[in-house]
C-alpha cells in the first residue's frame, strides 16, 4: 500500500516546551487513521506541520511522496480545531472564496458547491450570512469548505467536538464515503470510543512522545487477554468463586471476567451452563480504552492530563 | 509568492467591503460634509455682512466725523456692486475721567454685549502708527481690514490738510499696488489665484484622512481573523505572506473606488468650484491639473502600502481591538504630523523643513505631494522621496510579514514587545527557536 504521508524523526519546540519529540509515523493511502492522545499530547502540533503551518525544528514530513511543500496544500483538507469562518459574508461566497484559494475555479466549485448544499440541505441558507447561521448549519458550511477542491487527504482535528448525535453520525457516514473513494482520512480525537468504531490504524500520544502505533486489529490481537464477556442468571460473589477466575466485574449488566490463561473457555461455559441460566457468553476483545490505559500506565506517563 | 491566491484574498478584501452600506453612506456622505465644512468655514471667518456696533475714542476731537464719513461712504460703493461689506454703526463716545476708565467703562460695555467692540485713537500711539481695536473676537479679517483701511484713509488726508497740500494729492497718494502671483512651472507660466493651493489642501486633508481609515481598516481585518479564528483554515491555503499582501491590495482598491466615486461626485458639483467662488473674489472654477490628480494617486498608493505595512505589524500580535489601540497611535502620530507641517510648508515649500519632511518616509507621502501641487520640486527630489519610501515599504512589510506568520496563530495572552521582536528575528530554518504558542488545549 502506498503511503500517504511520512514523518521520519520530526520534533518541535516552543521555547523550553518540546511540544513533538522525534515522531516517525507512516500513514497509509487510502486509510481512516486516528491521531490519539491526552490534550496536550502534540496532536494539533503534529497535524499542523503536516499542514505546513508550523514548521518543525527538525525532522522530514513527505505527503503523497514528496517533501511537504504550499503547492501540495491544494490537495489536503484540513479542519481545524479551532473553527471559524468570516462572520459577516454569505454563506455562497464564503464557500467559492475558500474554493479560490484553493486554486479551484469556479465552476467546477459552483457543480461541487450545489452537490454538498442539496446533500447537507443548506441552500436555503445559501444567501445568508454566515452569523445568522446555527452552530450546527456552520459547521455543515465549514466541512463543504474542507473538501470542497476534492482532495486527496482529509486532515481533520477534533471533527466531532461540539457535533450534535445527528451530525456526528452524518460525518462518520462521509468518512467512510471518502474512503470508499481511495482517500485517506486523518483526524485526531481523544474519544477513544469514536477512534475505535472508525479507524483502521492508530497512533497514540502521550507527552509529545508516540507510544502506540498500529492497525486496530494488530493491537487488539497483541493486548487481548483470556477474558469472557457473560450475562448470566447469578450473582457476582458466585462468578468470582468459579474455578479458574481470576477477576470478575460487572459491566452493563454483564459480567466481564478475566481467566487463567490455562483455562479452555469451552470447558468453562460447560461448568457455568451446569449451575445456572447463561443468556449470552463471549470472548471478549480489549477496548481501546483499555489498551491505551494499559500503554500509558506501563510507560510510566499516567501522571500526564488524563482524558476528558 | 502565489498572485492567483493573493487575487482571490483582494477579491473578497475588496467586494466584501464595497458592498456594505456603510462604505456607501461614507462615500456619498463625505462630500457634502466636506462641502458644509468649507461653507462654514469661509462664512465664519469672512462674516462680512452683518451689523457691528462700535465705539469710538476719539481722543483728538477731530477724526471721529471723517471715518463715519468715509465708511458710510465706501459701503455704499461696495453695496452699489452688490458686494458684501460690513456694516459699521459708529457711535463716538468723549473720555469721562481718564483714557484708563473710559476704556474700562467701555470693555464692560462689550462684555455685556451692548457694543461689539471699540476703537482708541490716540494721538500718542497714532504718532508710533498705532490704533488699538478691542472686540470679543478679533479674527474677523476682512471687517478689520475695512476699518483699517478707512483709518488709514483719513489719516492720510489729515497730513496732506494739516501741511496745506492740495486735496487731490489724496487720491494720488493714496494708490496701492495689487501683487499678483503666478506660478512658474515646465510648461510656463500661470495666474496663482489661491485656488490652487485650496484644492491641493482640500486633496491633502482627502489623503491623510483615507490614510488613517484605510490603515485603520487593515488592522481590523486582521485582528477580525484572528479573533473568528478563520485565520488558520486560510493559511492552510495561502501563504501568511500571500494573505498579508492580498488584504492589503484589496483595501487599498476600496479606497481608491472611493475616490474614484468622490471624483465623479465632484465634477458634478464642482466642488473646488463652489469653493473657489466663496474663498476668493475673482470668479470661475479653477481647474485642478491633471498632474495633481497624478500625483494624489501616486503618493497615495505610496502612503498608504506603508501605512498598511504598520498597521499589520502593529495588528498581528493582538486579539482585540482595544489591545493594539495603544500602538496604533503611533502611525496616527506620525500622520498627524505630516498635516501639522502644512503651514510652515505652504510658507517655504522650498525651505530645509519642508524638504526633510517631503523625503522622511512616514511623512513624504503627505508633503511631497503638497509641494508637488503648489510648486516644483526638483526631480531628484522626487525620486528620492518614492525610492526611500518604497525601501522603507519592503522593509516594513517584511518585518509585518514575520510578525504576522507567527502573530496569527497567537491567542489569549498579549505579547509584550520584546516578545513582538523575538517574533520579527524568528526564522523556521533555525531550529528550536520557535517563538510560537503550543496550540491552545
Amino acid at each position: 500500500m502506498d503511503t500517504a504521508i511520512q514523518l521520519t524523526n520530526v520534533s518541535k519546540s516552543f521555547g523550553r516546551f518540546r511540544a513533538v519529540d522525534d515522531l516517525s509515523l507512516k500513514i497509509p493511502s487510502g486509510s481512516m487513521f486516528g491521531l490519539l492522545g491526552p490534550n496536550g499530547a502534540g496532536k494539533t502540533t503534529t497535524i499542523r506541520m503536516i499542514m505546513n503551518i508550523t514548521a518543525p525544528d527538525s525532522g522530514r514530513i513527505e505527503v503523497l511522496g514528496r517533501q511537504m511543500d504550499r503547492p501540495m496544500q491544494n490537495r489536503i483538507g484540513y479542519l481545524p480545531e479551532e473553527r471559524g469562518l468570516y462572520r459577516r459574508m454569505k454563506v455562497i461566497d464564503h464557500l467559492y472564496f475558500l474554493a479560490a484559494i484553493k486554486e479551484v475555479n469556479r465552476e467546477t466549485a459552483k457543480k461541487r458547491i450545489d452537490g454538498w448544499l442539496d446533500k447537507m440541505e443548506l441552500r436555503p441558507w445559501l444567501n445568508k450570512k454566515v452569523e445568522a447561521l446555527s452552530k450546527g448549519m456552520q459547521q455543515k458550511v465549514q466541512f463543504i469548505a474542507t473538501i470542497v477542491h476534492d482532495p486527496d487527504i482529509l486532515i481533520l482535528d477534533e471533527p466531532f467536538s461540539g457535533l450534535d448525535p445527528i451530525n456526528t453520525a452524518l460525518l462518520k457516514d462521509y468518512f467512510l464515503e471518502f474512503r470508499e473513494k481511495g482517500k485517506t482520512i486523518i483526524f485526531s480525537t481523544h474519544v477513544l470510543e469514536q477512534a475505535e468504531r472508525l479507524c483502521d490504524e492508530i497512533c497514540l500520544l502521550a507527552r509529545s512522545k508516540k507510544v502506540l502505533e498500529g492497525t486496530l486489529k494488530d493491537l487488539k490481537h497483541r493486548f487481548s487477554e483470556n477474558q469472557i464477556r457473560i450475562s448470566a442468571d447469578t450473582d457476582l460473589g458466585t462468578l468470582a468463586g468459579l474455578p479458574g477466575v481470576l477477576a470478575a466485574r460487572p459491566m452493563n449488566g454483564e459480567f466481564i471476567l478475566t481467566l487463567d490463561q490455562s483455562v479452555d473457555q469451552r470447558a468453562f461455559l460447560k461448568n457455568a451452563i451446569e449451575r445456572f441460566r447463561v443468556d449470552s457468553f463471549s470472548q471478549k476483545e480489549p477496548e481501546l480504552e483499555e489498551i491505551y490505559l494499559t500503554t500509558v500506565r506501563d510507560a510510566g506517563l499516567e501522571d500526564t492530563r488524563t482524558i476528558e | 509568492m502565489n498572485w492567483k491566491k493573493i487575487f482571490a484574498v483582494a477579491r473578497r478584501e475588496y467586494i466584501e467591503r464595497v458592498r456594505t452600506k456603510a462604505f456607501w453612506i461614507a462615500t456619498l456622505l463625505i462630500p457634502f460634509l466636506f462641502l458644509g465644512y468649507i461653507v462654514v468655514t469661509i462664512a465664519t471667518t469672512r462674516k462680512a455682512g452683518g451689523e457691528r456696533h462700535l465705539a469710538v475714542v476719539d481722543v483728538r476731537g477731530n477724526l471721529y466725523e471723517p471715518l463715519a464719513g468715509d465708511i458710510a461712504q465706501r459701503e455704499a460703493e461696495e453695496k452699489k456692486k452688490s458686494r458684501t461689506f460690513p456694516h459699521w454703526i459708529l457711535e463716538r463716545r468723549a473720555i469721562t475721567g481718564d483714557l484708563a476708565a473710559t476704556k474700562e467703562a467701555l470693555r464692560q460695555e462689550v462684555l455685556k454685549k451692548k457694543i461689539s467692540g471699540y476703537l482708541v485713537l490716540d494721538p500718542a500711539a497714532l504718532e508710533k502708527d498705532q490704533a488699538e481695536y478691542y472686540s470679543t473676537t478679533v479674527s474677523e479679517f476682512i471687517a478689520l481690514n475695512t476699518l483699517e483701511r478707512s483709518i488709514n484713509r483719513v489719516l492720510l488726508r489729515d497730513r496732506i490738510a494739516a501741511r496745506g497740500l492740495p486735496k487731490s494729492l489724496e487720491s494720488e497718494l493714496d494708490r496701492r499696488v495689487d501683487l499678483k502671483a503666478f506660478k512658474v512651472t515646465e510648461s510656463g507660466t500661470s495666474e496663482e489665484k489661491g485656488a490652487g493651493i485650496l484644492s491641493a489642501i482640500i486633496f491633502l486633508s482627502i489623503m491623510y484622512a483615507t490614510m488613517i481609515s484605510y490603515g485603520f481598516q487593515v488592522m481590523r481585518g486582521v485582528i477580525e481573523e484572528k479573533s473568528s479564528r478563520i485565520v488558520e483554515i486560510v493559511i492552510a491555503s495561502v501563504q501568511p505572506t500571500e494573505l498579508m499582501l492580498g488584504k492589503i491590495i484589496g483595501i487599498g482598491l476600496v479606497g481608491l473606488t472611493q475616490y474614484f466615486a468622490w471624483a465623479i461626485v465632484a465634477m458634478n458639483l464642482s466642488l473646488p468650484g463652489i469653493a473657489a467662488r466663496l474663498g476668493t473674489t475673482e470668479t470661475g472654477a479653477p481647474k485642478i491639473p491633471v498632474d495633481m490628480i497624478g500625483y494624489f494617486i501616486l503618493f497615495f498608493i505610496l502612503g498608504y502600502f506603508l501605512y498598511a505595512s504598520v498597521y499589520t505589524l502593529i495588528a498581528a500580535p493582538f486579539n482585540t481591538d482595544q489591545e493594539a489601540q495603544q500602538l496604533a497611535m503611533i502611525p496616527m502620530a506620525l500622520i498627524i504630523s505630516g498635516m501639522a507641517a502644512l503651514n510652515g510648508v505652504l510658507a517655504n515649500p522650498a525651505g530645509g523643513i519642508a524638504v526633510f519632511l517631503s523625503i522622511f518616509p512616514f511623512t513624504s507621502s503627505l508633503i511631497m505631494f503638497l509641494r508637488c501641487a503648489i510648486s516644483e520640486p526638483p526631480t531628484w527630489q522626487i525620486a528620492v522621496s518614492v525610492g526611500v519610501s518604497l525601501v522603507t515599504t519592503v522593509l516594513i512589510a517584511w518585518i509585518a510579514g514575520r510578525v504576522y506568520r507567527v502573530g496569527i496563530l497567537m491567542y489569549g495572552k498579549k505579547p509584550t514587545i520584546p516578545e513582538i521582536i523575538r517574533w520579527a528575528r524568528y526564522s523556521p530554518r533555525k531550529p528550536g527557536t520557535s517563538p510560537e504558542a503550543r496550540p491552545a488545549s
